[in-house]
């Protein structure tokens, strides 16, 4: 009898504490059941995949998304508090904007083509994501990632205050930004791009470029005019520059306390401008290039590796001066610095 | 490579345009010659670049930082020592106190007399105080820019011969006052017009000669960037960034000022006028850039 108590006070007893345990083993079950969504998308559509360690505006995540049709060549305005801005060309005539945990998106149409009347210019704005009212402030983007899908064809006018900024196969690109690096690939028919803390990159492009920083560098590679008269401007102040395979005839370079090195062949008849305050001008070209070098070196030094036909040689003191020329010296090529050391290397 | 290397303590120097600029420029010609001295000053650009990145924030907060208690002592220092000062001592004596309110009393007594016997004079004192008012704020304004190129126009500042016939019967002819007053208000709106820019202490320092030509349009052009940047400068420019424009500034002063002595001895030189274009522009173009920056940043506000 005191057995079968035990056994069945043993009993209860497991039953009880199987009873207890019971809501702990649901809880870790729900957990287990927690796993990510896997979209699939339709061929065709991009897949947006929600990145980890994302910074949660208000305790969660919130993504922002806007399209709308606009003619082939729209004129695309816009301007990026913060955040990482990526533009991309693609072959739709649409542009579609996606915002992930910032501001929400309004696609104002300024102005329509008479024959489409499709939008030529559009203004991509953002404004509070608390805000519950109607869309009508012109305030500029904000959030962690920033991207835009616009037509290939587009002129991407964009202002920034501190934003890394990519824009891939567009027209034309005008980008100003306080702060950030910029970086420019496949632009067909222009760029101007400005930032005052940070670097300058440019590859795979055409037309009239300019680019400026301030305290950064400055790189650019196999660009070329896409009209005749197109001409190349880089200035830094205290930043490097670093130019390779630039094709254009007409090219102005300047930097303050930053060097120059430039590496690829002089086009004939071209105008070549390289000028630094005491910074180093270094130039890779060809041994058989055919250029007139105008070298003014105030307090700097000169030193060539490539033979030299030198015309005039004046070494007064403070005002160093050489003019010679390589091969048939079809290029003008004037290098201008105060304090820092010409060198000319084969490449 | 001809001179001996230099240390980091005097790399470092060099950096911070501690040095004397006969050995900055010593330095200069040595770093752009030697490698091992050339490694060291861009170690240590990397390092003072690094410590400013590091201590960007410290910076840039509202501590009162050491150089600012500094100032706010010398500041109250200079309060103390201020004019005024030793004549209020002066004052307190108790003989040179009675001697002042006598002199004061009969001031007072001459003046009350002398306005009884001729009451017109006091209204045309009063409306001559006016205009006399009026012609000053004129005047003040085209200071600053008379000094540089707005001298032909500081004669017709003194319109003398109505000014008389006008301040006399103001209260009765103020249509005729006004016409007066409109010209000045012209001048003041012209010499403000003028693009002619104010001169600062850089401006000053430069002044253009002869023998370069267009030098003149560079000084006009920097100064008025100048203006633009000082303005703002504090506002606009991070503690590294300000560090590195400073610092190339005085660079290009230093090459502008050394190719100027270079041009006036010898006006033929052509390669010393065109390193100082150059140098100049590189002026500019430092310049511009801090200019563009502020606007851009009005711009976005």
């Amino acid at each position: 009898m005191t057995f079968r108590n035990t056994i069945t006070r043993k009993i209860s007893l497991t039953v009880f504490s199987l009873l207890c345990l019971a809501p702990f083993s649901f809880i870790s079950a729900q957990i287990v059941e927690i796993k990510p969504k896997v979209v699939v998308a339709p061929a065709g559509q991009t897949v947006r995949v929600k990145r980890k360690n994302k910074k949660v505006v208000g305790g969660r995540e919130t993504f922002a998304e806007k399209s709308i049709a606009v003619d082939a060549k729209v004129n695309i305005s816009l301007c990026v508090s913060e955040g990482n801005l990526k533009i991309t060309g693609w072959e739709r005539n649409e542009i579609r904007a996606f915002v992930a945990n910032g501001s929400k998106i309004n696609l104002k149409v300024q102005q329509k083509s008479r024959q489409t009347n499709n939008p030529v210019w559009v203004m991509v704005t953002g404004s509070d994501p608390t805000d519950e009212k109607e869309l009508s402030s012109e305030e500029c983007l904000s959030g962690e990632e920033i991207e835009l899908d616009v037509p290939r064809g587009a002129i991407v006018n964009v202002k920034g205050r501190t934003t890394e900024t990519k824009i891939e196969s567009v027209r034309k690109v005008d980008v100003k930004n306080i702060g950030g690096d910029i970086s420019l690939n496949n632009i067909e028919q222009g760029i101007k791009a400005a930032t005052y803390e940070g670097d300058v990159m440019v590859e795979n492009s055409g037309g009239a470029i300019t680019l400026e920083t301030a305290n950064g560098n400055i790189v650019a590679f196999d660009v070329a005019p896409s009209e005749i008269g197109d001409i190349f401007k880089t200035k830094t102040t205290s930043g490097a520059i670093t130019l390779e395979r630039i094709e254009h005839r007409q090219l102005e370079i300047g930097s303050n306390s930053g060097s120059i090195k430039f590496v690829g062949a002089f086009n004939g008849g071209g105008q070549y401008d390289f000028r630094t305050q005491n910074g180093t001008i270094l130039l890779l070209i060809p041994e058989k290039s055919s250029c007139k070098i105008n070298a003014l070196y105030g307090f700097g030094k000169f030193n060539s590796e490539i033979k030299l036909n030198i015309l005039t040689e004046n070494n007064i003191s403070r005002s160093q001066r050489l003019i010679a020329s390589i091969g048939g010296g079809d290029a003008n090529v004037n290098l201008t610095t105060y304090s820092g050391a010409i060198q000319i290397k084969k490449q | 490579m001809t001179d001996k290397c230099y240390d980091i303590g005097t790399i470092q120097a060099f950096l911070d345009g501690e040095l004397a600029s006969e050995q900055t420029e010593v330095i200069a010609r040595h770093v752009s010659a030697c490698d091992g001295c050339a490694v060291l000053l861009a170690e240590a650009e990397e390092e003072s670049a690094f410590a400013f990145s590091a201590l960007e924030q410290e910076f840039n907060t509202l501590v009162p930082t050491q150089r600012l208690w500094t100032k706010i002592n010398d500041s109250i220092e200079r309060e103390k020592k201020s004019f005024w000062k030793p004549i209020f001592v002066f004052l307190r004596q108790p003989s040179t106190a009675a001697f002042a309110s006598l002199i004061f009393v009969a001031v007072v007594s001459i003046t009350l007399l002398s306005l009884k016997s001729d009451e017109p004079a006091k209204i045309a004192t009063r409306n001559d105080a006016k205009i006399q008012n009026l012609i000053p704020v004129a005047s003040t304004n085209l200071t600053k820019n008379a000094a540089i190129s707005v001298a032909p126009s500081a004669p017709s500042l003194n319109p003398p011969v109505k000014r008389e016939a006008n301040f006399v019967n103001y209260n009765q002819n103020k249509e005729e006052v006004r016409p007066v007053k409109a010209s000045l208000v012209q001048i003041e709106s012209k010499a403000r017009n003028s693009k002619t820019p104010v001169a600062t202490p850089d401006a000053e320092r430069i002044t253009a000669s002869d023998n370069v030509a267009g030098e003149e349009s560079y000084l006009k052009t920097i100064a008025s960037l100048t203006e633009t940047v000082n303005e703002r400068k504090d506002q606009t420019l991070t503690a590294s960034s300000r560090f590195a424009f400073e610092r190339d500034l005085a660079v290009t002063n230093d090459a502008i000022k050394k190719m100027k002595k270079e041009v006036q001895k010898n006006p033929n030189n052509e390669a010393a006028k065109q390193i100082l274009r150059a140098s100049y522009q590189n002026k500019i173009d430092l310049l511009s850039s801090v200019a563009d920056k502020n606007e851009l940043m009005a711009s976005l506000k």
